[in-house]
């Protein structure tokens, strides 16, 4: 075979370029919601793309008294996560690059990992603002990550499998799973809006109290790799959740349906809700969320042995 | 040995860390500076420095006509700059021994309450961003600006809208007027009720507020507190009852009071207040006194002093005016509501509260920063002097702002 395929997977589609500019439609359509939903006009198709591209070319500022290496490092190891992480992923109705035995796992570490870079950006900081926004990144970390892995475990455990692959094939050929286990369903989404950081759990990045939390002191390159990142972890995981709950893979147009769908509950959830403290999150986290998920995981094996 | 033990003490004490909130900073679009000393989350301390908006208002007003004066003091705040014009005319007024007619009180009256409609939006969508929740920030300021539209309309413009002048006022209501204002109030009603069973059920939105900042009615009279503040929680104080002027002595006007003293009851308080101002807009419509608008004032003041105080958006605003018999004010001295308000951020913080509250309990007094920009020096006792000196201020104020 002539053509590198591994390569194309990788730099142009269905990871890659291709991604990188999906993703950030994404990012508009998520804007674009909820501006409408809060009565603005929102901005136009483009902006996040042009957002990207304009930090892309300004300077890179590096701050003093922060680990030079770190600092530089730390923007395309995140990036680096979720480009690796979208590769194990059934993106855009197709069937994933690549697949291992555990990559469910690995996407869920690799999903993590970018938070991490997240929360050590912050640590690295000298700046107030910074620190305390890392602090909070963590935090939340700490109490969305273990019932937003069981929700995603979930699946995995019905269809006895550990690859992403042959779950969302069960997952396509069953009942959709939103029906059958709906607690976890619930889980992983509003996991995944404490992952994005996206509100009401935005508060490692409220501006009105810590400015723009860990990212404060980022500027140019380092801010549009984590932009970037961030973007795409939203597709990736929207995609995750999809294929996991929303019955398997499809094609690219139930794809884009149904991933759409979830863009509109999310920014439905965003717009109308209080940014909660990041003591409420921790709460309501280990309080209802890991419950839920407990609850769901027991009713899966139970099902399961009988 | 016992030196080691004091200096292994001076290593545990925690260092303070002190996040800083200001003069530039996106919680605040006015400058003010805020130092909070946290201990994780938790707020332990506070500091407030104000003053970075000194304009020498009160001093530039003792060299301007009697007139020019007015419209001076109208642009100590960009809010309440009726409220300002009001309580500067009302209190030269009375040094002239002028009575305004039935119409121009009534008028004023009104303009009070389009304004403080105005404020609470303004306040509504800022303090609700304060705590992340932009929507209603948006749909607040939407229809805020259904109240500017009013205002241009009647009065000319959109901010300082230049009501009063010495002796009653310039504009006008006309019947065709007031007609469409009862359209826009019913509209701005059917709002305020939608705002209020926000803030009264959802969710995510109580937690946040419920409980948090909250002051009980001695403490609040104990810091001195004015205005919505100190009304919700329970204080009953409201200048248009207590001590009426314009027309509130002829059209009184209900008091808004709500007796749980936390941010969701300033919320409530004031959203209410909006209410009960669209019902006495309509009430001082349907019964407007006919007459003249305005009459005749002199140039020239008799000498005398006198005070008077409004009910601005924020609570009380006072004037003190002398005059010596000139064409200028001899001294007018401004005390701003929100002067009177800051007291209750720093009792409030004593309760530890989180960070992620302070910008919540910021704006729950609706601090407004250029009103409250005044030099304040503080005797050491070593020096007796309290006459400074043109050069003095001068280097004071350079060394204040370096």
């Amino acid at each position: 075979m002539n053509t590198p395929q591994p390569l194309i997977c990788l730099l142009l589609f269905p990871g890659g370029l291709f991604l990188i500019f999906a993703s950030l439609i994404f990012d508009w359509l998520d804007r674009k919601l909820v501006a409408r939903f809060q009565n603005r006009k929102g901005p136009r198709w483009f902006q996040s793309i042009a957002d990207i591209i304009k930090l892309l070319t300004k300077e890179e500022i590096i701050p003093n008294g922060v680990n030079r290496a770190m600092f530089l490092t730390l923007p395309i190891v995140a990036f680096t996560c979720v480009m690796s992480a979208s590769l194990y992923v059934p993106l855009f109705g197709f069937k994933p690059s690549y697949n291992l035995r555990g990559d469910v796992i690995i996407t869920i570490y690799l999903l993590s990992a970018m938070t991490m870079c997240l929360g050590l950006a912050g640590a690295n900081s000298k700046d107030r603002f910074a620190v305390v926004g890392a602090t909070r990144s963590l935090t939340q970390l700490f109490c969305y990550e273990a019932p937003y892995m069981l929700a995603l475990l979930i699946p995995a455990l019905a269809a006895q499998s550990w690859k992403i692959d042959e779950v969302s094939t069960y997952a396509s050929e069953n009942t959709w799973m939103i029906f059958t286990s709906p607690l976890g369903f619930l889980v992983a989404f509003i996991g995944l809006i404490g992952k994005l950081e996206l509100p009401p759990f935005d508060a490692p990045e409220a501006e009105q109290e810590i400015v723009g939390g860990s990212l404060v002191e980022y500027s140019g390159r380092g801010l549009a790799l984590f932009k970037i990142a961030k973007s795409v972890e939203l597709l990736v995981a929207l995609s995750l959740i999809a294929a996991f709950y929303l019955g398997g893979i499809g094609n690219p147009l139930i794809y884009l349906a149904k991933i759409i769908i979830l863009m509109v509950i999310i920014a439905l959830i965003q717009s109308s809700m209080t940014r909660l403290r990041i003591d409420q999150t921790v709460g309501m986290w280990w309080q209802i969320g890991g419950l839920f998920a407990l609850v769901q995981l027991l009713i899966t094996i139970l099902v399961r042995v009988i | 040995m016992a030196e080691e033990i004091k200096q292994e003490q001076a290593a545990v004490v925690p260092k303070r860390y002190i996040v800083p909130i200001g003069p530039q900073h996106p919680a605040l679009k006015e400058p003010g500076h805020f130092e909070f000393t946290v201990d994780g989350e938790i707020v332990i301390d506070a500091s407030i420095r104000l003053g970075y908006v000194h304009r020498g208002i009160e001093k530039a007003a003792e060299s301007r006509t009697w007139a020019q004066v007015l419209y001076l003091v109208e642009r100590v705040c960009g809010i309440c700059s009726h409220s300002h014009g009001t309580a500067y005319a009302q209190t030269v007024e009375k040094i002239a021994g002028i009575e305004l007619p039935p119409r121009a009180k009534a008028i004023r009256s009104i303009a009070g309450e389009i304004e403080r409609l105005h404020s609470h939006l303004l306040w509504l969508g800022v303090a609700a961003h304060e705590g992340g929740f932009d929507s209603m920030f948006m749909y607040s300021w939407r229809d805020r600006e259904l109240v500017m539209e009013i205002l241009e309309t009647f009065f000319g413009n959109r901010v300082n809208y230049s009501v009063n002048v010495l002796g009653g006022v310039k504009e006008d209501i006309t019947p065709e007027l007031a007609d469409k204002l009862l359209v826009d109030l019913d509209y701005l009603e059917k709002r305020m009720k939608v705002y209020l069973g926000v803030v009264n059920s959802d969710v995510t939105f109580r937690a946040r507020t419920v409980g948090i900042g909250q002051l009980n009615k001695e403490e609040m009279t104990r810091e001195g507190a004015t205005g919505p503040t100190a009304r919700a929680s329970g204080v009953e104080r409201d200048i248009r009852l207590s001590r009426p002027y314009d027309g509130y002595d002829i059209f009184p006007i209900p008091m808004v009071i709500d007796e749980r003293g936390d941010l969701n009851a300033r919320f409530v308080a004031r959203i209410k207040e909006c209410l009960v101002s669209i019902q006495y807009i309509r009430d001082v419509l349907a019964k407007l006194p006919e007459g003249e608008l305005n009459v005749k004032f002199p140039r020239v003041v008799p000498a005398g002093e006198a005070m008077s105080s409004v009910e601005a958006p924020r609570g009380e605003l006072f004037y003190f005016i002398r005059s010596t018999g000139g064409q200028s004010p001899d001294r007018v001295k401004v005390r701003t509501a929100s002067l009177c308000n800051w007291g209750t951020i720093v009792a409030s913080v004593a309760k530890g509260h989180k960070l992620a509250d302070m910008p919540m309990i910021l704006a729950g007094i609706d601090p407004c920063f250029s009103c409250n920009d005044r030099m304040v020096v503080i005797r050491d006792g070593s020096s007796d002097s309290r006459v400074w000196t043109w050069e003095q201020l001068r280097q004071h104020g350079i060394a204040y702002y370096k």
